[in-house]
């Protein structure tokens, strides 16, 4: 087993090495600011390349929505593209493209996202585009309609016309009791089509004001120049009384869940698992972030060793721990062998879990997690729209644009016995939620390749 | 300051100084982009730069070895990380015997799954440990092969020592062998859920025929035959160094690049194998619609194209522009049309590949099941009109600046950089081939444009391909000859 031996005094040192090297190239500088307008300006400078990134990240995603409107922050970020008052339906896209730019808009429970990443001297483009949005969006029924077509068809694509596309919302509406997070980003169909020109107006109004909103800029910019720009395109643009919080709040789950779904465009089934755990960077996330690296991350993972390559169950088994700000849910996927049994993959997932409670976990395991947030923030910032996404996420979630440098070294903190500890604690029958999806014999001759 | 020389266009954004400094000049604000349809409406008043963006593009040191090696390394010292590539041409799965296609790829991902020294596992837990990677792999139809891998700088010596050993010393355990083909089987079968998929197979097999350009998939009778020893003799005889080029960009210097290759890869000797060659595909037959019935569709996956060309052609640079104007993203007439203006598709688009055998075109786009016809008329429709129209003045500059400009956000990324040198050094192109990229796109003209579209999208070589509800099958006939097949790839009827 000479995995696990080593020298303490020959490896100490080399961890510390490891560790000076790393921060000395990789220490992200910033300036932090807050306009008057309670625009929240963060600025990294690094002139390595000549490119910029724009990150806009405004506070607000799908667990703002209210019963009746899923999928509507998402459906609102397409219409941020569809014109302002200087700005033309279209043009936001077009002028980034044409100036050898990429951008694009993104939605999760948490938070809607725009970037753009431009040649450097083009900042102000991109400083201009996102304040004219942000002070005045063109808000038409005809826009409204052709991007909820555009919607729906997204959702066409990842869900209703892919096996299993159904299967992730299953897991979060069985899991799920309070309405925040129960829904998909995506939101249904019937919601799509009920949002209206109002609803928009009043979803701009609440939440796509300059102090709901972190702006984040990193590349080839100088600080103050930069801020001067900032200034001037954005702090004209008037402050909104803040959004009432949502209530994310979640009852605790006191039996095991179930359900089967039967999927006419799958052919081998599948089993997902998920526990509710507490939000990330609370506490226990860090130990659950290593459990979900010690169980599922990779090849050397207990659930590829075990269940794929030992037993040959599963074709892949993954684990993965929360990103939300609230309530959280630690899942597990696993995708089935052809002819295997669904109860024996069940069982030898439990298995594992058991093990992790009860047995060692080896050195290896923990160096493996500890070097992969490592390695994360090394590659996390060698792009200025990673770095900028990066900074613009921690300040909004956390209120801390310095994890960028020191968040690697919560996940390097934790010891073998916390990841017992929340496994023990957190992956528990009466927390989980098991979704088992099955092929449904579609009738006619596609079943020949089974 | 070298010979200072006037661009033929307004419209460049950007100019690269490095080995052979251009000089630039541009008259006037960047033109608003035309507006091509109602969806999308110039207002012009975004401040838009025209100082021109000096760039200097990093060159990569280059050395050839011994035993036959290319050697390139572009240095990047921003983060302490290095990635690198072991490239092997002539073991990729163009060279797959003719009863065995697949054999290059299995070889190669087999490649990893043991050494004479350390087993699957013990791989797996040295790299994840290190956060490192080491992968090998073989396209189904492609030239080369390849072992690549990542590493924080600190981890790089044992990385590359690893991959150099999967390299040399791989010993396709028949056991893991075993396991690997039941994972795949299993792939095999997921995968026909899928009506990309099921589109990209289709469109494959209708423009290559049984050229190896025509794969997309292993197969099952394949799994079925291939034995240890296959993969023992594929691996000796196409695994050689005689044309292989080793790139590594990142936190390393040529001379510690060299160290590792001379002192890992020692006993990769030089064979006596002559430059791979390869022969083109047929030309497919007539156009014909394909029409793969997928029941419990909710929408038509389109797929429409033909062959391409070599990546060396002369035409290369053109066909990217027309594929630019046409659909190279979301300003692309494609999705301006059928997304923004229709609202039948989340996304519509077209691109291309290009290889030393021809590669394809294709156009794509998903819609839902009642827009499939009118959907597929615009779709049409904006193929022929690139054809029998030139492309409006301020619309292809805009494209062509974009498409300059966006040079300058590889400038980020030392991996993208050194692929672009790989190409160049692959294809044997010019020396001052990434030097000159900002001049030549300049140069096309409306001309050429509308030329590349009658010759790459001529109607007669568009092959149409569809995947959708059984139901709508019958609507294509009014377009052309239809051939039905089921998700199998069976011809229900039609030929």
């Amino acid at each position: 087993m000479t995995r696990f031996l080593r020298w303490p005094t020959a490896a100490a040192v080399a961890a510390l090495t490891l560790i000076a090297s790393l921060s000395a190239a990789t220490r992200v500088t910033f300036t932090d600011t807050k306009l008057k307008n309670g625009l929240r300006v963060i600025i990294s400078e690094d002139h390595t390349a000549p490119v910029i990134s724009v990150v806009v990240t405004y506070n607000t995603g799908s667990r703002d929505e209210r019963k009746g409107r899923t999928g509507f922050a998402h459906l609102f970020e397409h219409m941020m593209f569809k014109g302002s008052e200087n700005v033309g339906p279209g043009e936001h896209f077009t002028q980034i493209f044409n100036n050898g730019g990429s951008m694009n808009g993104t939605t999760n429970q948490e938070r809607t996202l725009y970037y753009e990443t431009l040649p450097s001297n083009q900042l102000d483009l991109a400083l201009f585009l996102e304040a004219d949005r942000m002070a005045s969006l063109d808000i038409t029924t005809e826009n409204l309609d052709n991007q909820r077509n555009a919607v729906q068809e997204e959702r066409r694509l990842g869900v209703d016309n892919q096996p299993y596309g159904k299967t992730f919302e299953a897991i979060d509406e069985l899991a799920y009791e309070n309405p925040a997070y129960e829904h998909s980003v995506i939101g249904s169909m019937a919601d799509l089509n009920a949002a209206s020109v109002d609803d928009v107006k009043a979803f701009f109004k609440t939440y796509y004001a300059p102090n709901n909103a972190v702006l984040s800029i990193a590349g080839d910019v100088k600080s103050a120049e930069c801020l001067a720009k900032v200034r001037k395109y954005f702090e004209k643009i008037p402050a909104q009384p803040a959004p009432a919080p949502v209530d994310v709040t979640e009852p605790v789950q006191t039996a095991e869940r179930r359900k089967t779904l039967e999927d006419p465009l799958a052919r081998l089934p599948r089993i997902d698992i998920a526990y509710h755990v507490p939000p990330a960077l609370s506490p226990d996330d860090d130990g659950l972030t290593v459990l979900a690296s010690v169980l599922g991350s990779g090849r050397s993972s207990r659930f590829y060793e075990s269940i794929v390559r030992q037993q040959q169950l599963a074709s892949s088994v993954g684990a993965s721990s929360t990103s939300n700000r609230g309530p959280g849910l630690f899942r597990i996927s696993g995708m089935l062998l052809a002819g295997k049994s669904v109860d024996d993959v069940e069982k030898a997932i439990y298995a594992e879990i058991e093990k992790v409670k009860a047995g060692p976990i080896a050195d290896f395991e923990m160096d493996k997690a500890r070097n992969n947030w490592k390695r994360s923030q090394v590659s996390s910032i060698a792009s200025s729209l990673s770095r900028a996404i990066a900074l613009g996420r921690y300040a909004l979630f956390w209120n801390d644009p310095n994890l960028i440098n020191t968040y690697a070294d919560r996940i390097a903190a934790v010891k073998p016995a916390d990841v017992r500890r929340v496994a023990s604690r957190y992956l528990v029958p009466a927390n989980r939620t098991v979704v088992i999806t099955m092929p449904k014999a579609a009738g006619s001759g596609s079943e020949g390749g089974r | 300051m070298v010979a200072k020389r006037v661009i033929p266009t307004a419209a460049v954004a950007i100019v690269v100084a490095g080995g052979a400094i251009v000089s630039a000049s541009r008259q006037g604000p960047p033109p608003p982009s035309p507006q091509a349809s109602k969806a999308v409406v110039m207002k012009g008043k975004a401040p838009v730069s025209t100082e021109l963006l000096k760039i200097t593009l990093p060159r990569p040191a280059e050395v050839d070895l011994p035993n036959g090696v290319h050697l390139m390394v572009l240095e990047d010292h921003r983060t302490p990380q290095i990635v690198f590539q072991i490239e092997v041409p002539g073991a990729g799965g163009y060279f797959d015997p003719a009863d065995m296609p697949g054999l290059a790829s299995i070889t190669a991902t087999m490649m990893r799954e043991g050494t004479t020294t350390k087993s699957t596992t013990q791989i797996a837990e040295q790299l994840e440990r290190n956060a490192a990677s080491v992968g090998a792999g073989a396209g189904l139809s492609s030239i080369d092969a390849s072992v690549s891998g990542s590493s924080l700088t600190d981890n790089f010596d044992d990385t590359f020592a690893l991959a150099a050993d999967v390299l040399l010393n791989p010993t396709f355990p028949d056991e893991e062998l075993q396991r690997y083909k039941q994972r795949i089987r299993t792939q095999l079968i997921a995968q026909r859920t899928q009506a990309g998929f099921l589109a990209s197979e289709m469109f494959n097999r209708v423009l290559f025929g049984t050229h190896p350009a025509s794969r997309v998939s292993l197969t099952a009778p394949v799994l079925d035959k291939v034995t240890r020893d296959m993969l023992v003799d594929f691996h000796k005889a196409h695994w050689v160094p005689d044309h292989a080029v080793i790139a590594m960009s990142g936190d390393i210097t040529m001379a510690a690049a060299r160290k590792a290759v001379e002192a890992k890869l020692a006993g990769w000797k030089k064979g006596t194998s002559a430059a791979p060659s390869a022969d083109q595909p047929p030309q497919p037959g007539e156009a014909r619609i394909h029409f793969v019935a997928r029941p419990n569709s909710v929408q038509t996956n389109f797929l429409v194209g033909a062959q391409s060309l070599v990546r060396t052609s002369p035409d290369y640079d053109v066909l990217s522009v027309m594929n630019e104007v046409l659909g190279g993203g979301p300003t692309g007439r494609l999705f301006t049309i059928l997304r923004e203006e229709k609202g039948y598709t989340y996304g519509a688009y077209s691109g291309f590949s290009a290889f030393k055998v021809r590669g394809n075109w294709s156009a794509n786009t998903q819609v839902r099941n009642d827009v499939t016809e009118a959907a597929f008329k615009d779709l049409m429709a904006q193929i022929a009109r690139m054809r029998d129209e030139p492309v409006p003045d301020k619309e292809l500059e805009a494209k062509k600046r974009g498409m300059i400009a966006s040079f300058a956000l590889s400038l980020e990324s030392p991996q993208a950089m050194l692929n672009n040198y790989m190409i160049r050094h692959l294809y044997g192109l010019p020396a001052d081939y990434w030097d000159k990229y900002p001049q030549r796109i300049s140069a096309i003209t409306q001309a050429q444009v509308q030329e590349a579209a009658k010759k790459y999208l001529d109607p007669p070589r568009l092959q149409i391909i569809a995947v959708g509800d059984p139901k709508l099958g019958e609507m294509f006939k009014k377009y052309g000859t239809v051939v039905t097949y089921d998700t199998e790839g069976k011809i229900v009827s039609g030929s």
